[in-house]
């Protein structure tokens, strides 16, 4: 089996696996993957649903995709240790290092804020990248295409005020 | 905990969406697919966000285009369903801003998350920890967040807003994307740390 695979025979795969999920002999439902998040949180923290409204709100869709986001780990565990055998520890990215800086204090702190701010973000637009990109899109929603459009924006500003220019 | 852990595999069960074997399977697959193409890599999601690798936007595009121009014939043959997330302004784009900062400065997105802390990424799941820590502000700070978060313009479509021309719409969409995924230039950011080569398939 080949280690890596090209952005295109990603996108094949990938484009299948939504439509299976989609199918009524799969899913019947779109892949989300931020709403397990909080669903986890309030495993964790023990909020009961019936006090907190956001907690009842997200039982059900939180639920399945808590299922899914475990298997995603046994998927991607199983890849990096026997296909792609890039399984190590390790704290600080490459480009991180090679853009930004070699402390891993500031990557763990910066990550945690990011981390953050992801979920409040993702849960304020009702989706991330899976739910209002890949699902969303792929219907040609237009809660969707707005998701992309201004992320993508931000996405690209923020890596251009963020990190150093190269060669810095 | 752990009679909540098991509530959420009952819940998940008795969802009516795929048995917990079917939901474990596509999670395993979505994880593995994630992890082949080494798309949940801080150097491919930052590294797009600083111009210096296009994997991710281009399997995006691809993907996306392929699967619209299925998905569409899939629900007129009546093997799918439309789910669609409605247009709540305020908070989409809210969020959408804080989603794309938190997705540079990360280099990760919460699907891509529990990927990377499989492969052995301490940095990840220190994010995780921060991502609990903003589901548990979001779920407490609920009631004072969700007036906010409109107005709602209901759950469109493009295809649905030009009636009559669906099924042109998904096809100059899908192509569209398709075609722009092949012509952003095949930049990649090769990490000397994974002795990364380029894909061969």
């Amino acid at each position: 089996m080949p280690k890596k695979i090209s952005w295109l025979a990603g996108g094949i795969l990938m484009a299948l696996l939504i439509l299976f999920a989609f199918s009524i002999v799969g899913a019947d439902r779109p892949i989300g993957a931020s709403t397990y998040v909080p669903y986890f949180a309030a495993l964790l923290f023990d909020l009961d649903p019936q006090k907190y409204e956001y907690a009842a709100e997200i039982e059900r869709a939180g639920a399945w995709e808590g299922v899914m986001l475990l298997g995603a780990f046994f998927g991607a565990l199983f890849m990096s240790l026997f296909v792609t055998k890039t399984f190590r520890f390790s704290i600080l990215p490459s480009l991180w290092k090679e853009r930004k800086n070699s402390s891993a204090i500031s990557r763990l702190l910066w990550s945690f804020i990011a981390g953050f701010v992801m979920i409040v973000g993702a849960r304020l637009a009702g989706g991330c990248t899976s739910g209002h990109f890949l699902s969303g899109a792929s219907q040609i929603a237009v809660s969707g295409l707005i998701f992309g459009g201004v992320t993508m924006a931000t996405l690209i500003i923020t890596g251009r005020l963020f990190y150093n220019r190269k060669g810095d | 905990m752990p009679e909540r852990i098991y509530h959420m595999f009952e819940t998940a069960a008795g969802e009516g969406h795929g048995s917990l074997a079917t939901i474990l399977f596509i999670g395993f697959l979505f994880g593995a697919i994630i992890q082949w193409a080494r798309v949940d890599k801080f150097e491919k999601i930052a590294g797009f966000a600083m111009l210096e690798d296009m994997t991710v936007p281009k399997m995006l595009f691809f993907a996306i285009g392929l699967a619209s121009i299925g998905l569409y014939f899939m629900i007129e043959a009546g093997y799918a369903h439309y789910h669609i997330k409605p247009v709540m302004l305020g908070g989409l784009v809210t969020g959408a801003i804080l989603f794309g900062i938190a997705m540079a400065i990360f280099g990760k997105c919460p699907g891509t998350g529990p990927v990377s802390i499989a492969e052995g990424r301490i940095d990840v799941l220190v994010g995780a920890i921060g991502g609990i820590f903003g589901g548990l502000f979001f779920t407490v700070a609920y009631p004072w967040i969700k007036p906010l978060m409109g107005p709602d313009y209901g759950k469109i479509t493009l295809a649905n807003t030009f009636e009559g021309y669906e099924s042109l719409i998904v096809l100059v969409y899908g192509i569209l994307l398709v075609a722009v995924a092949f012509m952003l230039p095949d930049k990649e950011y090769l990490d000397p740390e994974d002795n990364e080569k380029k894909a061969s398939v």
